[in-house]
């Protein structure tokens, strides 16, 4: 056998680099999250003076945690190809198995008064609720093949009728506790804080970087980026696509299901209600921080970006007096703006790549 | 044909360009190209990738508009601006990817978008149907006019394209790569065709890397290399020898010796394997038997649909529900998921890059390491550093420069996407690697590459099965070599034993395929 190989189709040694203009533009059109939030929060800071001071600041993180939160569950699932319409459900469910658990506490078989779980245990069962939501909504996709849109449409349904079900429709009052049952504490989870920083951003902070790491640091975020980009060439590299699939869901209703908690928690009550269409916030919020739809492409510090420019939109306008109608107009502007620009984004990149590379397209 | 040298100008040629540059941002794709082509010929354009030869063709199709020269039809100058406009000077072109609306049936691909209609916009289905038959009639392939295009073999998906081009009465035919996804039975067909339609006067350009065939059908050759044309021969001066060193720019080198094989002992062994074709209708695959020795290159040769993917398929563990008996290492296995094939030791190179193999969001490194270097994780955590000086390593050792490791995959040529997918199989250690036509429409060159890279894995003890539609590849490649025929092995020879006449009178011993197999 001859040793000798033809290096044909090789790039040549030089390899021409990128102007250092055209990498910033790319770098910001790629950061374009960050830099809408940057803008956004400029000008607001220009038309209002309390707009940046560090309590309306508090307020607004405050705010924006809860979507946050969702936002970041849901990027996984948005990468893997697919979505998950049922995160609104997820919270208002988990809020109001809290909200069982504080008032009416557990009858077991044969005892004469109820138990009272304490604070904490509530807080994981609320947790364990979504998590079957998620769970469910996953070994549909993985293992029934139903496609994400109708199995998360339907568990949308499913995990809202059972919200109403859980006090047949009724709100749950008083989640502070009673000192007499051992089950105070649950309002920490909304309005407790530590180091000054309120326990929701503590949360969001918490998930949001435990996300990051299992995004760029693990097998599964790797298995995660390759199923949304190519589904058939995941399963034939010997990638659980099932599995993969089935967890990514699993991460996406816990994350609902906490910021459900904590929704419950900052209002003292549980209401049946809470989280209608927040699924769709979430999904703007994944989208305006780069994460393509279509899956493969995306990151969870642009949903955290995301979130923050829809909440400091939000929380902007209403300081500046504008319509609550205008609002949401301007914020449907804002995300097909953003749409628009990761067109361009693909565009963009695909133009500057080196000369050698373009050209050997066949 | 051969009277018209590029020296005589005698006739108006068909389609003429002169001083034809295009440039991108950062690269020149062609640097002042001169060609012609005549009516009633076949022109072949050869090319590296990279050579520019697709730019030439994006430009005469109206894909791209050049950034200066000439293009002439008939003489005339001409600007085309788009695909449409082109095809309103009857330029056709029909891509190396197969532009067809699976969904959709066969004269519904053939009108699409040139949709005969009524007055009031209603698509006149009968005559669309009558001028469709007309068109497949001229290609002697009268296929049912109301087939699903999904359902036909890819064979007769070229068909269809050609049909789509005939039907709109095109006089300028160009061809990018038309026998990539054909096998040499079906190439034979396409070949017939085209000489019919040159004899009925329409000019084909007809872009191809394989040499046998350019050699069997073109009569005006022309060679690019780095966006200039390289050489330029009519037939009686061309050889093989002449094309490979024009392409390369180096003499033609031989990438084989004719040493004999060691005979070590069977990694895998594959016993009575049967498997039905997804309607049910016949077997894809009966009763295969044949093993794999260590160190061994094995060839799979034969028809499109006579069972090679499926084959490969069932032994890497993407087709459960095969029946029979596959052994590795004398230890019977179960192959039901590719996961669990890859454990055992069994990795797949599809056949479709694109579909199958590539994942194009993802960098090159992240393409090769995509499920997660064994070597490289701790538990569920990817080391980054140490993939990074993994992935470099091995990527040296197929000539894959590391500058590119960062990039999109989809940004590289056939070739290089091929060694990256070869690569994510190699990196997962396997005992048995298993390609599905290894070089399907990747350069001569890294053909080579490729060729030579699995040689040298063989000889540090990897057994390889590969499949492939040309026979002279077979011949270089593989040891020894199976003939695969609707399903059924016909030959299992050792490749010194074996010709190319042979191959070709294996797999057509079965009776050709009719009208009745779709």
């Amino acid at each position: 056998m001859s040793t000798q190989v033809i290096p044909a189709g090789g790039p040549p040694e030089s390899v021409p680099g990128r102007s250092p203009g055209r990498s910033i533009a790319s770098g910001l059109l790629r950061a374009r999250a960050l830099v809408a939030l940057v803008l956004v929060a400029g000008v607001f800071s220009l038309l209002t003076p309390d707009f940046l001071t560090a309590n309306n600041l508090s307020i607004l993180t405050r705010h924006v945690s809860i979507n946050a939160l969702l936002a970041v569950g849901m990027t996984f699932v948005v990468i893997g190809g697919g979505i998950d319409l049922s995160v609104g459900s997820i919270a208002g469910f988990s809020g109001m198995v809290a909200g069982l658990l504080i008032t009416h506490g557990i009858l077991i078989g044969g005892m004469a008064h109820p138990w009272y779980p304490s604070a904490w245990l509530v807080i994981l069962a609320a947790l364990a609720a979504g998590a079957l939501v998620g769970a469910i909504n996953g070994v549909l996709i993985a293992k029934f093949r139903v496609a994400p849109f109708i199995a998360t449409l339907g568990t949308l349904y499913i995990a809202r009728g059972a919200a109403l079900l859980v006090s047949n429709g009724r709100t749950f009052p008083g989640l502070a506790g009673d000192a007499a049952r051992h089950n105070t504490g649950f309002p920490l989870l909304g309005d407790g804080t530590w180091l000054s920083i309120a326990a929701p951003i503590w949360m969001m902070v918490i998930i949001a970087l435990v996300a990051h790491v299992l995004a760029t640091r693990t097998v599964f975020g790797r298995h995660v980026y390759a199923l949304g980009g190519n589904e058939r060439a995941a399963v034939l590299s010997g990638i659980l696509t099932g599995r993969v699939k089935f967890f990514s869901y699993l991460f996406s209703g816990i994350c609902a299901a906490l910021a459900g908690a904590i929704i419950a928690a900052q209002l003292e009550a549980a209401h049946p209600a809470t989280g209608e269409s927040f699924e769709l916030t979430a999904i703007a919020a994944v989208v305006l921080g780069g994460t393509s739809l279509a899956g493969g492409r995306g990151s969870i510090f642009g949903s955290l970006a995301g979130a923050f420019v829809i909440g400091v939109l939000a929380d902007g306008l209403v300081m500046l007096g504008v319509s609550e109608f205008w609002q949401i107009v301007i914020k449907g502007l804002v995300i097909v703006l953003a749409v628009i620009l990761d067109q361009a984004q693909s565009g963009f990149q695909a133009r500057f790549l080196p000369g050698w590379v373009r050209e050997t397209g066949n | 044909m051969s009277v018209h040298g590029s020296q005589t100008v005698s006739s108006a040629a068909a389609i003429e360009v002169s001083g034809l540059v295009k440039r991108y941002p950062g690269a020149v794709a062609l640097k002042g190209v001169d060609f012609r082509a005549d009516y009633g010929e076949i022109a072949v354009v050869m090319g590296e990738n990279g050579a520019g030869k697709s730019t030439l063709m994006k430009i005469l199709a109206g894909v791209e508009t050049p950034t200066s020269g000439e293009v002439r039809i008939d003489g005339r100058t001409v600007r085309l601006r788009s695909v449409r406009d082109a095809e309103s000077r009857g330029i056709a072109m029909v891509h190396q990817e197969l532009n067809l609306l699976p969904n959709l049936s066969v004269t519904d691909n053939i009108f699409a978008g040139h949709e005969i209609r009524h007055a009031y916009g209603w698509v006149r289905r009968r005559v669309e149907e009558q001028r469709g038959r007309e068109a497949l009639e001229i290609l002697h392939h009268p296929l049912p006019p109301e087939q699903l295009v999904g359902s036909l073999p890819l064979g007769h998906q070229q068909i269809v394209e050609l049909a789509r081009a005939i039907a709109r009465r095109s006089k300028i035919l160009i061809l990018d790569e038309p026998t990539s996804t054909l096998s040499s039975a079906e190439v034979e067909i396409l070949f017939q065709v085209l000489d019919r339609l040159r004899r009925s006067g329409v000019c084909i350009i007809y872009i191809s890397h394989r040499l046998r065939e350019v050699l069997e059908i073109g009569e005006r050759f022309t060679v690019l290399r780095d966006g200039c044309i390289a050489g330029r021969a009519d037939r009686r001066h061309v050889d093989e020898s002449w094309l490979v060193e024009q392409m390369t720019g180096r003499p033609a080198l031989r990438t084989r010796s004719g040493s004999a094989p060691q005979q070590h002992r069977a990694v895998l062994s594959v016993a009575g394997l049967s498997l039905c074709s997804a309607s049910g209708a016949r077997r894809a695959l009966s009763d295969v038997t044949f093993s794999l020795h260590r160190g061994e290159v094995l060839g799979v040769y034969g028809l499109l649909g006579a069972g090679r993917t499926e084959l490969l398929e069932c032994l890497s563990g993407a087709r459960p529900g095969f029946t029979g008996r596959v052994c590795l290492e004398g230890v019977s296995v179960r192959l039901d998921t590719v996961a669990g094939a890859l454990r055992k030791g069994i990795a797949l190179v599809p056949e479709d890059r694109k579909r199958d193999g590539l994942v194009p969001e993802l960098s090159v490194r992240e393409n090769i390491a995509l499920l997660g270097l064994r070597e490289c994780c701790a538990g569920p955590w990817l080391l980054a550093k140490k993939e990074r000086r993994t992935v470099e390593a091995w990527a040296s050792r197929v000539n894959l420069n590391p500058a590119c490791l960062d990039l999109p995959i989809s940004a590289l040529s056939g070739g290089n996407q091929q060694k990256a997918i070869l690569l994510r199989c190699l990196l997962c250690r396997p005992r048995v690697l298993l390609l599905d036509e290894p070089t399907r429409g990747i350069d001569v060159g890294a053909k080579a590459e490729i060729a030579a890279l699995l040689r040298s894995l063989a000889a540090e003890g990897l057994s390889v099965l590969f499949t492939t539609s040309e026979p002279e590849e077979l011949l270089q490649i593989a040891d020894r070599c199976l003939v695969l025929s609707r399903g059924v092995i016909t030959r299992d020879r050792v490749v010194s034993e074996i010709s190319e006449e042979e191959l070709y009178i294996a797999d057509s011993e079965k009776p050709e395929r009719t009208g009745t197999d779709w």
